[in-house]
């Protein structure tokens, strides 16, 4: 019997072409085509190209692989196929006169020498352009400017050297599947666009970074991140990054690009990977092992004893367990940290595990670190820089597994944490598991805008969201909301409009609720609607008594001293005070001997402007805290709570100077002698918070002389003003 | 305490006191059979009104030390002791008669009296001037207890500008000196007449007025025997060390001055200051023995 093959047979087709004169024969299966670009690669011709790359499907747009077929017209060899007895010319005077004029063209719009070439030497039309003996291109450049895009972490993007050649679309598309990019406008405007235009870093693009590794020009570079140092440890083959689930997807040259940027760290049990209040620019990937999550630093306020006698001293101590001078204002169950859990306020020991990612708010915003990790077991970590960072974030499978880690460990204590929301049940919460979005946003993002509809509640997850009205004389600030803090309630609750603007301050991730689950949760429990609507009232009181300030500015210098942004300024009439320092003393004794005001400032007619907080409008001292302990209540006054830990960033970031960090003693665990105790300088922010227990600060109530007041800034110089018959006034 | 349209009340309070006590002591000194004097009843109440004044007027060191006891505002508290202080003096003249004591106790306590009367009324005067006056006078206020620590700054500044100008003038200098070498022979002739750069005895001079005036001006206490306390000698002083030096290096000496202005701004606050609060050293001690001593003469007068 004879055997059949016909399903195994290959037919094989040969085509016989002539190129440059020479001929050639093509072998290949029938039925498939072959471009002449191709079969001019088999025989060992090179085709200049640009828009060409061999995993991609071809698109004939550069037109620099233009061939002489006989025909009427040149023909693109990278679309052309090859036909039977074909005679093809690559590279006669002709052809070279036109692809020097192509590169020509190119040149005069291209920013010589491009990113790439500076960094690689290996941008292909530049070695093109040389191999012409272009030195100069003799047309002028275009005269709109396409601009760059800087959002990226990872990828910068020069639309100036864009030659729209496609690779990167075709990149995203067709071997990522991804389908980010495409083109956008026309003429000269035309240029690659993220998404619907939108800047590469707040697009849906995940960071692979394909479109770069395809880019033919400094179009799409690679970013390095400067001036931060990873430091010694162990450095991470391509191979061994390409093995974790974290970097699926991602290109290998990419990786291999970005493999400075990440180190890996083995940390033996009880060693500590990174210290709480220290500044740094990583975050840590667990491979494998245990390591503990905690803050050091005692939950206290800091108490000052004053020895009696003659001379007095102050001598700072700690006294354990909080004295909140407002007990009727609710406080948080749950410290957040810059990871996947947050900490009981009566535990505050959490675990981490393998997968688990910590340190991104360090990574991405600069702050300071929330807590302190130690490894429990055998802790094998990634550290990385920003630009890493982002591509694991970017990673579909990562986002999920973090989303889901979220979901299941921090989402139940996120929100029950929050006072108002104590009240919802874990079976709730577990109704809400699924349904909640996280979402990302980066800096200057606007999240929802003052007027829209409103559709959802939020939990900030990680990084800083700026609150702010818009009025007819400029934006207010209304808070600065950090990780733990939620926004949109008040919409929700008050017909479904926003009442104000809220904008990521920095990177910012938060916890979406759909208006029909918060709806069912202010159903379901009665207390979070009675909160909700108290802080609402609340917020409406004291909105209202702010606008209905009168609009003077008193006198010129007033402005030029910054005192517009202040709610609240102590006053010392220099003509009154009598320099005793009762009001300094009164503040101390009130504060366990720590002074929150200096008799000192600016000085504005015989008026002091002592140096204590001011209340601003705009808070800056509250943005970065990375355990959210300085907030604002919803009056005026800014309170610091007793989980700070003495980073010392809001003193940093005060630009008046109000908030001051004092220092004392703790006795604390010695790492290399367990069971041992050393004496260590901790430190707390203190600020001034109008004493909110009484009528009247105590500064101001034992001023004997009647010399110092609290005032609001525009209504006590509006007043003086109107008296004195100095001022402006703007209605 | 600027003593102005607030402390009406008061004073209405005080004045019909003062009225009621005065026409109820007419009928008493001239009706009374034994004579005005402290041992008789009215005498006893007028006696005890006055303490009574005058404990109230004491118990402000109380009120200050508890300075966030809420026991009413310290305001009303000073208030509460400057006019019933002050009423108290007429009420212990009608306790005691219009007699200034009849036993060396009595003497002692009516001159202590005095002392505590007389000095209060002069700490009101320097309490309701002098605040306005160091406004004014002193522009570079500091906090009191701060001002040796300022000064301390302002010798670290003043240091830091010789050091500039010193090291600006030697620069000058060796700039000079390399420009005249590149002359010919004749142009270095032409130029020899010339002073046209400062040369190295300058640089000497600007620190040596530092370290044996400026320094020990800023550090001193007692500033009478410098004469950079005084402004125009100082200016003078300074000006004539910045003709010395390329007018690039004026501003510097500018900033001399100023210092020198401000440590003399600091000194007067010190002054004042002393001023406005030494009186307390007196009126203090004081106070506290006229209200130990009239215990004691109140205990032996009822007892004995």
């Amino acid at each position: 019997m004879e055997q059949d093959f016909s399903a195994t047979f290959v037919p094989r087709q040969q085509i016989q072409i002539t190129i440059d004169g020479k001929p050639f024969i093509i072998d290949r299966t029938r039925g498939e085509t072959t471009t002449i670009f191709e079969a001019a690669q088999k025989c060992g011709i090179t085709i200049p190209t640009l828009c060409h790359q061999q995993n991609e499907k071809p698109v004939g747009v550069c037109r620099l692989c233009v061939v002489d077929i006989g025909q009427r017209v040149y023909a693109a060899s990278c679309v052309r196929h090859i036909e039977p007895g074909m005679q093809v010319k690559t590279s006669t005077d002709d052809i070279k006169s036109v692809r020097r004029t192509l590169l020509e063209l190119l040149m005069a719009d291209h920013p010589s020498p491009c990113a790439r070439q500076k960094l690689s030497a290996d941008c292909e039309l530049e070695r093109l352009a040389l191999q012409a003996g272009i030195t100069a291109s003799p047309f002028g450049p275009r005269a709109t400017h396409r601009g760059h895009d800087d959002s990226s972490l990872s990828i910068a993007v020069d639309h100036e050297a864009c030659i729209l050649c496609d690779r990167c679309i075709r990149g995203c598309n067709e071997i990522r599947h991804n389908f980010v990019l495409a083109r956008r406008g026309k003429g000269y405007q035309a240029g690659i666009a993220f998404d619907d235009n939108l800047p590469m870093g707040t697009s849906s693009c995940v960071s692979c970074g394909e479109c770069m590794v395809c880019c033919p020009t400094g179009a799409l570079t690679n970013k390095v991140v400067v001036d931060t140092k990873l430091g010694e440890g162990d450095r991470v083959a391509l191979q061994e990054l390409q093995k974790e689930e974290v970097f699926r997807g991602v290109s290998g040259t990419f990786l291999n690009l970005n493999s400075n940027a990440v180190r890996k760290r083995t940390y033996r049990p009880g060693e500590v990977i990174c210290k709480e209040g220290d500044y740094g620019s990583t975050a840590f990937y667990i491979l494998q092992g245990q390591a503990e999550v905690f803050l050091s630093s005692p939950l206290a306020h800091v108490n000052t004893k004053g020895q009696n006698g003659f001379f007095t001293k102050l001598k700072s101590i700690l006294e354990p367990g909080n004295a909140s001078q407002t007990s009727n204002q609710p406080r948080k169950r749950y410290i957040p940290t810059d990871g996947p859990v947050d900490l009981a306020q009566d535990n505050r020991l959490a675990l981490l595990e393998a997968g688990d990612l910590f340190g991104e708010m360090t990574c991405m915003n600069y702050y300071p670190r929330s807590a302190t990790v130690r490894a429990k077991t055998e802790c094998v970590v990634l550290e990385m820089l920003r630009n890493v960072l982002d591509i694991m974030r970017r990673n579909r499978s990562f986002r999920a597994r973090i989303e889901q880690n979220y979901r299941k460990r921090a989402l139940e204590s996120h929100l029950r944490g929050i006072p108002i929301f104590s009240s919802v049940t874990s079976d709730f919460v577990g109704y809400l598991r699924d349904r909640v979005e996280l979402r990302q946003y980066s800096p200057g993002q606007l999240i929802c805008r003052q007027g829209d509809p409103s559709h959802s509640f939020f939990l900030v997850r990680i990084g800083f969201v700026k609150v702010t009205e818009t009025h007819p004389g400029g934006d207010l600030v209304l808070a600065y909301i950090g990780r733990g803090g939620f926004f949109g309630e008040l919409s929700l609750l008050g017909g479904g409009v926003r009442t104000a603007n809220c904008i990521a301050l920095d990177h910012v991730e938060a916890v979406r609720i759909p208006v029909e689950d918060f709806n069912l949760m202010l159903d379901r429990f009665p207390d979070v609607r009675r909160g909700l609507e108290a802080v609402a009232h609340e917020r409406a009181v004291e909105n209202r008594q702010r606008f209905a300030q009168i609009q003077s500015v008193p006198v010129d210098s007033f402005l030029a001293q910054g005192l517009m942004e202040a709610q609240s300024l102590l006053l010392l009439d220099l003509d009154k005070c009598t320099r005793c320092d009762q009001c300094v003393r009164a503040c101390a004794d009130a504060h366990d001997g720590v002074s929150r005001l200096i008799r000192d400032g600016l000085r504005l007619d015989h008026y002091l402007v002592a140096t204590s907080c001011r209340q601003c409008k705009d808070p800056l001292c509250m943005v970065g805290c990375p355990v959210g302990s300085i907030r604002r209540r919803n009056s005026l006054e800014i309170t610091i709570e007793d989980w700070c830990i003495g980073c010392g960033l809001c003193a940093n970031n005060c630009p008046y100077g109000n908030i001051n960090m004092q220092p004392f003693q703790v006795q604390s665990d010695d790492p290399a002698h367990p069971g041992r105790k050393i004496a260590e300088v901790k430190t707390k922010a203190t600020a001034c918070n109008l004493c909110p227990d009484h009528d009247e600060p105590n500064c101001v109530y034992a001023c004997p002389h009647d010399a110092a007041h609290r005032v609001n800034p525009r209504e006590f110089f509006a007043d003086l003003a109107r008296q004195t018959g100095k001022g402006i006034f703007r209605p | 305490m600027i003593i102005d349209r607030s402390h009406r009340g008061w004073f209405i309070a005080s004045l019909i006191l003062l009225a009621v006590g005065g026409l109820l002591y007419v009928p008493y000194a001239f009706l009374s059979t034994a004579g005005v004097g402290g041992g008789s009843v009215p005498g006893i109440i007028y006696g005890s009104v006055g303490s009574a004044m005058m404990i109230f007027a004491g118990l402000l060191g109380a009120r200050k030390k508890y300075r966030t006891w809420r026991l009413g505002r310290a305001t009303w508290w000073m208030r509460g002791h400057l006019w019933l202080g002050f009423l108290s003096f007429p009420f212990i003249l009608f306790h005691a008669g219009f007699r200034l004591g009849n036993g060396p106790l009595t003497r002692v306590l009516m001159a202590l009296f005095l002392v505590v009367f007389i000095s209060g009324i002069v700490g009101a005067v320097l309490q309701h001037f002098m605040p306005k006056m160091m406004t004014e006078r002193v522009s570079m206020e500091t906090v009191f207890d701060q001002i040796d620590s300022v000064l301390d700054q302002l010798v670290t500044e003043a240091a830091q500008i010789i050091s500039d100008i010193a090291a600006a003038v030697e620069h000058q200098i060796e700039r000079e000196e390399a420009a005249e070498e590149l002359l010919p022979a004749s142009g270095r002739a032409r130029k020899a007449g010339v002073v046209t750069a400062p040369d190295e005895r300058v640089s000497g001079q600007i620190t040596s007025f530092f370290q044996s005036q400026m320094k020990p001006y800023l550090l001193s206490r007692h500033t009478r025997k410098y004469f950079l306390g005084n402004p125009i000698q100082a200016s003078t002083a300074i000006q004539q060390l910045k003709v010395l030096v390329p007018q690039s290096l004026w501003a510097k000496f500018d900033d001399l001055e100023n210092i020198c202005e401000e440590k003399r701004e600091l000194e007067r606050q010190r002054k004042l200051h002393k001023i406005l609060h030494g009186w307390l050293l007196i009126h203090i001690p004081a106070s506290y023995a006229l209200i130990f001593l009239g215990v004691v003469h109140a205990v032996l007068a009822l007892r004995y």
